[in-house]
């Protein structure tokens, strides 16, 4: 668009600047110059008429005073007239006749004999007559009676003459002679003449010069027609009247709407005037000369500075142009072009420096991005997946006890960002147990996600070898403290839950303490809390046990809960959750309940922290059949054991077991209770081994306690067994490889109460099921 | 249910020990007591035959004393055959191999035919030998 580019603007500004500039400063010389030249032009116009009358005169005084010369010379000596005359007119080109004319009867014009005359024929040689013996008597002519008079000689008129055919001037001067006029030389000069006087003026084209007589007779013109003729009056009034104020011998002639000047200057020694017309025109022309030459001059000057100024701004600006597109196009994205040449060090080169070094920067720091971004999108992603593989980790949050709709566990997790470090899990246990657990890693974001996988996945892996809450504890703590440089750690709260009786065991590792609630108002559970894990190799959990009853409700949580903070940041707390679980119904999700009014309530400052919750409802369905149960402790002597033994055959006949799993039974336990028997005592005598006994449909669920010194049953391996015992030297190891035989399941652990032995004995249906 | 124990009948060369009832931790005192007075009495090279048909449970502590019984008979270069033991019984055998599978018999008729066969060959190399 190169009307709107930088340099035409700048061209068109810089040019009517000067063009301004040009014209404002040429009108005012012309106006100063103008004046001047037109003073000049007047003066020389004038000075062309006293010098044309100058030349009229001198030419003039040159035929005058040959006359007078004549007429002194010729007045005394009379004779001589005729070759005096002769000669002067051979002498002098300027006389077309010359003649010595003498008063008849005088005694000179006797001497003379006659009165000559010389004329010049029109081939220029001279002819002589005597002018006595013209047919008129030239005595009475007007000339010579005018010439006698005028001594000092004088003009005369114009006339035609009839030999010559040509307009005729004539001077007379009077020859004297003893005080008296005795003749009349005559000079003839033509008016032809005159004009070729004028004429090698040499005046400027359009000016004319003019003789004129006291007549006011034209003797000589420009215009050959006018001469001899009368001018008219105008011209002679103009002529006569005052010249104008200013200017010596100039009149203003106003002629047919053409200004012309006259300048007219007397001829001396005549009473002729020799006047000059320049038109008006003329004499500006000049003016205007100058004016056309200042404005071609000027024109030309401003065509060579527009062109100077185009090209040298054009050439200068060129590369602003290129930069320009070439920031378009780098605001299209564009980035990879050739930059215009750097000639010179100076704005536009330190810009395109600039440029370039921007460009390069530009394309490097976008090359950056793009990698930034791409970088973001994969993290983005992994992040996505890294949350479905965290939520895969955790178990659904709703499970029902399907087999016999004893308990309901809900559960909720809400990382703050993509991924967290709170946790919940739960899963079966050997012996009718259920572990769950809420856990939450120090931290947030990616760290806390790895720390709680690497929590929840050991957790899942140690719960088969733990018997207890806090063994658990402990064995994740160990596992958690290796290379743990970092000292990430996690507070779970876990417990074991008895899924028939509802006995419960907690152990909490630096976990808020849960919330119970049901069959009174909820309340804190007072789980003395051990370290976090993952801080101290050798940390103990102390446990709480419990015994939920029908319409209880476990909730543990995590802190996100309690210091989820509204607009004012002030915490949820711990009383706030008190109440608003006293407001739940009891059907439905409590869990959900509770999330969402921690949302509602930190709706304003957004959720800081992952929350994580866990429900557990004790629902006591599908038990209660006393029959069912047994619960036992008695002291470490054979009869009790026996007794118990008893005890348990009836329990197991009345329940309906078959005689070959009776005496399974009857043979695990009374091996492991006779061993107990041997291992004796360290705590209270009375109850030192305790019995518990749970006929369920598919199987048998003992519990064995024993206060004393620990012992595991298990970490015996097989007896030799050579095929016959009668072989053997030794005879141990027998009841304990018949215990591993005939139990489905056998769990021992150890704690501050003794050793605790869990069994299991399947009971396969009539139909071959059972576990 | 208690141990009741009866030998029947009763010879020098051959005697049947009848066990009825659980031998266990709390019974086999009083097994260990009645077979040793049995034992005393049996000649060498003769044969005991313990009657499992009535025996309905036996603990680690029976299959002690009931190896050590046996361990008495070898001593005198007897043998101890075992019959008709109950399926717990058979259960509990099975899992210690207690007793090598020959020893063992199902009911009479396989032990008499096995006795029978033993006192053939036994009178076999008796004349033999003359």
């Amino acid at each position: 668009m190169p009307l709107r580019s930088l340099a035409w603007r700048l061209a068109v500004w810089v040019l009517a600047g000067a063009t301004l500039v040009f014209v404002a400063s040429g009108y005012l010389l012309f106006r100063m110059v103008g004046q001047q030249v037109l003073q000049q032009a007047q003066r020389e116009s004038g000075a062309w008429a006293s010098q044309g009358s100058s030349l009229v005169q001198e030419r003039l005084d040159n035929i005058t005073n040959t006359a007078r010369v004549l007429a002194s010379i010729i007045g005394p000596r009379p004779l001589d007239a005729k070759p005096l005359i002769h000669d002067a007119m051979a002498g002098n080109p300027d006389l077309a006749g010359l003649a010595a004319a003498f008063v008849p009867g005088r005694p000179a014009a006797r001497e003379a004999g006659q009165s000559p005359f010389v004329g010049r024929q029109s081939d220029g040689s001279l002819a002589m007559r005597d002018l006595a013996k013209d047919a008129q008597p030239y005595w009475n002519t007007a000339w010579f009676q005018r010439g006698l008079a005028c001594s000092q000689g004088c003009w005369h008129e114009v006339f035609r003459s009839q030999s010559r055919h040509r307009l005729l001037v004539s001077y007379s001067s009077s020859m004297q002679a003893d005080g008296a006029a005795i003749g009349v030389v005559n000079a003839d000069v033509t008016l032809d003449w005159l004009q070729g006087i004028l004429q090698s003026m040499q005046l400027p084209a359009g000016a004319h010069a003019f003789v004129i007589d006291q007549q006011g007779m034209y003797l000589a013109n420009d215009t050959m027609e006018r001469v001899g003729k009368k001018a008219d009056n105008t011209l002679l009034d103009l002529l006569n009247a005052p010249s104008l104020k200013g200017h010596a011998n100039a009149h203003e002639l106003d002629q047919q709407g053409a200004h012309v000047w006259i300048y007219d200057e007397p001829i001396n020694g005549t009473q002729w005037k020799l006047a000059v017309a320049v038109p008006e025109e003329l004499i500006y022309a000049q003016v205007r000369d100058a004016f056309v030459a200042v404005l071609v001059l000027g024109a030309l000057t401003l065509l060579i500075l527009g062109l100077i100024v185009m090209v040298t701004i054009r050439r200068t600006l060129a590369p602003l142009g290129v930069l320009a597109e070439r920031a378009e196009q780098v605001s299209r994205g564009a980035l990879d072009f050739a930059l215009p040449r750097v000639r010179r060090h100076d704005e536009i080169g330190r810009l395109t420096h600039a440029f370039d070094k921007m460009r390069r920067e530009l394309a490097a720091h976008l090359e950056e991005l793009t990698r930034f971004a791409r970088e973001q999108a994969r993290l983005a992603s992994e992040l996505d997946i890294a949350q479905q593989i965290q939520t895969a980790l955790l178990p659904g949050p709703h499970y029902l006890d399907a087999r016999c709709h004893n308990f309901e566990l809900y559960a909720a997790l809400k990382p703050a960002r993509s991924v967290g470090g709170d946790l919940y899990s739960y899963f079966m246990l050997p012996s009718q147990r259920f572990c769950f657990m809420v856990g939450d890693v120090a931290d947030k974001g990616i760290p806390a996600a790895l720390f709680m996988a690497r929590t929840i996945t050991l957790a899942k892996a140690m719960a088969s070898h733990a018997q207890s809450p806090q063994q658990l504890l402990q064995l994740i703590n160990q596992e958690l403290c290796r290379n743990n440089d970092n000292c990430m750690f996690v507070t779970l709260l876990c417990g074991f839950l008895d899924v028939v009786t509802g006995h419960m065991t907690l152990a909490s590792a630096g976990h808020d303490p849960p919330v119970l609630w049901g069959n009174h108002a909820p309340t804190w559970l007072p789980v003395t809390s051990g370290p976090a894990l993952g801080l101290d190799e050798d940390a103990a959990f102390p446990v709480l046990r419990t015994r939920l009853r029908p319409g209880d409700t476990l909730l543990v949580y995590t802190d996100g809960v309690t210091e989820a903070a509204n607009e004012a940041l002030e915490h949820y707390g711990g009383e706030r959750l008190l109440a608003r679980l006293g407001q739940f119904q009891q059907s439905g999700d409590p869990t959900q309940f509770l999330a969402e009014d921690v949302e509602s309530y930190a709706a304003g400052y957004g959720q800081s922290d992952d929350i994580a919750l866990l429900a557990l409802r004790w629902n006591h369905v599908g038990l209660e059949d006393e029959t069912s149960m047994l619960d036992l402790a008695f002291p470490a002597t054979l009869e009790k054991v026996f007794d118990a033994l008893d005890h348990c055959e009836k329990r197991l006949h009345d329940a309906g077991i078959r005689s070959g799993l009776r005496d399974d039974v009857r043979l695990v336990l009374e091996e492991l209770m006779v061993n107990m028997v041997h291992h004796g005592c360290s705590g209270n005598p009375a109850g030192c081994i305790g019995l518990r006994m749970m006929i369920l449909e598919e199987a048998v669920l003992v519990e064995l306690n024993h206060e004393g010194a620990p012992f595991d049953p298990l970490q015996f391996g097989a007896p030799a067994l050579t095929g016959d015992l009668a072989d053997r030297n030794d005879d141990g190891g027998l009841g304990l490889h018949l215990v591993r035989a005939m139990s489905s399941e056998l769990n021992y652990t150890h704690d501050e109460y003794g050793n605790h032995l869990q069994l299991r004995f399947a009971n396969p249906t009539e139909h071959g099921h059972g576990t | 249910m208690a141990l009741n124990l009866r030998i029947d009948p009763f010879s020098p060369r051959r005697s049947t020990f009848y066990l009825e009832g659980r031998l266990d931790a709390m019974s086999f005192g009083q097994f260990d007591q009645e077979a040793e007075k049995l034992l005393q009495q049996m000649d060498v090279g003769s044969t005991l035959v313990l009657d499992l048909s009535a025996l309905d449970y036996i603990s680690s502590a029976g299959l002690r004393s009931i190896a050590k019984a046996r361990k008495a008979m070898r001593a005198r270069d007897g043998h101890t055959l075992l019959v008709n033991p109950q399926a717990q019984v058979r259960k509990v055998f099975d899992i210690v191999k207690a007793v090598p599978v020959k020893e063992i018999f199902q009911n009479l008729r396989e032990l008499d035919e096995y006795l029978d066969r033993i006192q053939r060959k036994i009178a076999n190399e008796g004349e033999e030998l003359e």
